[in-house]
């Protein structure tokens, strides 16, 4: 009865009625800009995870940082305190439960990091769930820019070789940038941990922070 | 799939500007035969004489409202990347008003008389020219009212966030206002309609 009526209607009265009928749906839907409710590809993931295009590795990320190469938002993980005493340049602080809801674009390229490699997966892991699409994860996270970009270790031989040497000239180059320095290969662990550079050190980078011109939208 | 398709890089600019090229040639052909091409039909929006305009453009934008609110709570779109431009509440309010007086007195707003010039209409063509002049002199005199133009800045602010109500409320309340303002165009025009043929019968 109730479609029949539906049927001898008018169009534009069966449109509004569909409209109207939208409408009630949509005012009990939610929130349609929430990123919390999603749908998980898991095969996709599973793929994604089992790569290699999800890390990145620390020098290639000093050399990014060196060149002022800054097409990707570098996110730590750490708490603000730990932010605070040392971060990598031009990185910005945010917690795994703040990542949803700051204002990281879908379409950004994003680079996380933290203590340990088990929390920029999970960052990933949200991340890419929520269909963030260019996600990855700095290679070692914090620890591994302390011992192969601010503290790396000399691996040369007694009487160096040119490579070694060139090698070694590089690194050190580096580590200097980030206001560290190389260490001795020699110098066995003491079980101490080494100091990171303060904040002071690395502020006299200058980065040429630009994400090149933004495009002007609408009419 | 992943919507706006540029915004998540899937064509480069280069193909942007076919894809622009195609969705502008599909929309100045609907908006020619929505009549959107004729000063006088665009013009009668104003007297309550024929709304044909005013119920095109509102279920096109009632339509595009329904789409966009369930393409993005079904996941396909990403509304934080769809481009909305930044509020100037009062130069916004003044501009509305001087292109509202344009559009009464011309017969068109910018885009629509880039339609009727592309049906040859001589009007249109006069009315282009204006507009091409009236931006020259906005750009001469922008130094002086640039402090204006910038005025009254409240950022990228949508009505949901602004009442801070839900956005599924407030497209709720728009699709009852299209409703209504059919309605009411309805009977506008036969009010008109009524008064024309008494007018008629008078003479």
């Amino acid at each position: 009865m109730l479609l029949k009526n539906f049927a001898d209607m008018p169009p534009r009265k069966r449109i509004g009625l569909i409209a109207i009928l939208l409408g009630i749906i949509a005012i009990f839907a939610g929130d349609p800009t929430s990123k919390a409710r999603t749908t998980i590809d898991a095969k996709e993931i599973a793929l994604l995870s089992d790569s290699d295009i999800m890390e990145v590795h620390t020098d290639e990320l000093a050399d990014w940082i060196i060149k002022g190469k800054f097409d990707y938002r570098l996110i730590d993980l750490r708490n603000k305190g730990e932010f605070d005493k040392y971060n990598i340049p031009s990185s910005e602080c945010l917690l795994v439960n703040q990542l949803l809801t700051s204002d990281l674009a879908r379409n950004e390229k994003i680079l996380l990091y933290g203590d340990s490699e088990r929390t920029s997966s999970q960052a990933w892991f949200l991340l890419k769930a929520a269909k963030y699409k260019s996600v990855s994860i700095l290679k070692n996270g914090i620890e591994g820019w302390k011992k192969q970009v601010l503290f790396p270790k000399c691996t040369c031989d007694v009487n160096p070789t040119t490579g070694q040497k060139h090698n070694h000239a590089k690194l050190a180059e580096v580590s200097n940038f980030f206001g560290g320095g190389m260490q001795s290969g020699s110098v066995k662990p003491t079980g101490t941990k080494m100091a990171m550079p303060t904040l002071v050190a690395p502020a006299k980078i200058t980065l040429k922070k630009s994400r090149g011109k933004k495009k002007r939208e609408g009419c | 799939m992943n919507l706006p398709l540029f915004k998540f890089g899937y064509f480069n600019d280069e193909v942007s500007l076919i894809v622009a090229f195609i969705i502008g040639i599909a929309f100045g052909f609907v908006l020619e035969r929505g009549g959107f091409g004729s000063g006088r039909q665009l013009a009668a929006q104003f007297y309550f004489t024929d709304m044909r305009v005013f119920k095109v453009m509102f279920t096109a934008i009632t339509f595009a409202m329904i789409g966009v609110f369930y393409l993005s709570w079904m996941g396909f779109l990403d509304l934080s990347l769809v481009y909305i431009s930044d509020t100037y509440i009062l130069p916004q309010a003044v501009g509305g008003l001087i292109l509202g007086v344009g559009f009464v007195v011309g017969g068109y707003c910018p885009g629509t008389s880039g339609v009727a010039i592309a049906t040859g209409k001589i009007d249109a063509m006069f009315y282009g020219v204006g507009g091409f002049f009236g931006i020259f002199i906005f750009g001469e005199m922008f130094p002086w009212i640039e402090d204006f133009f910038n005025s009254t800045h409240m950022g990228r602010i949508t009505l949901p966030e602004y009442f801070g109500i839900d956005y599924g409320i407030v497209l709720f309340l728009v699709i009852l206002m299209a409703i209504a303002g059919f309605t009411g165009a309805d009977w506008g025009e036969k009010i008109m309609a009524k008064k024309k043929l008494a007018k008629a019968k008078e003479s």
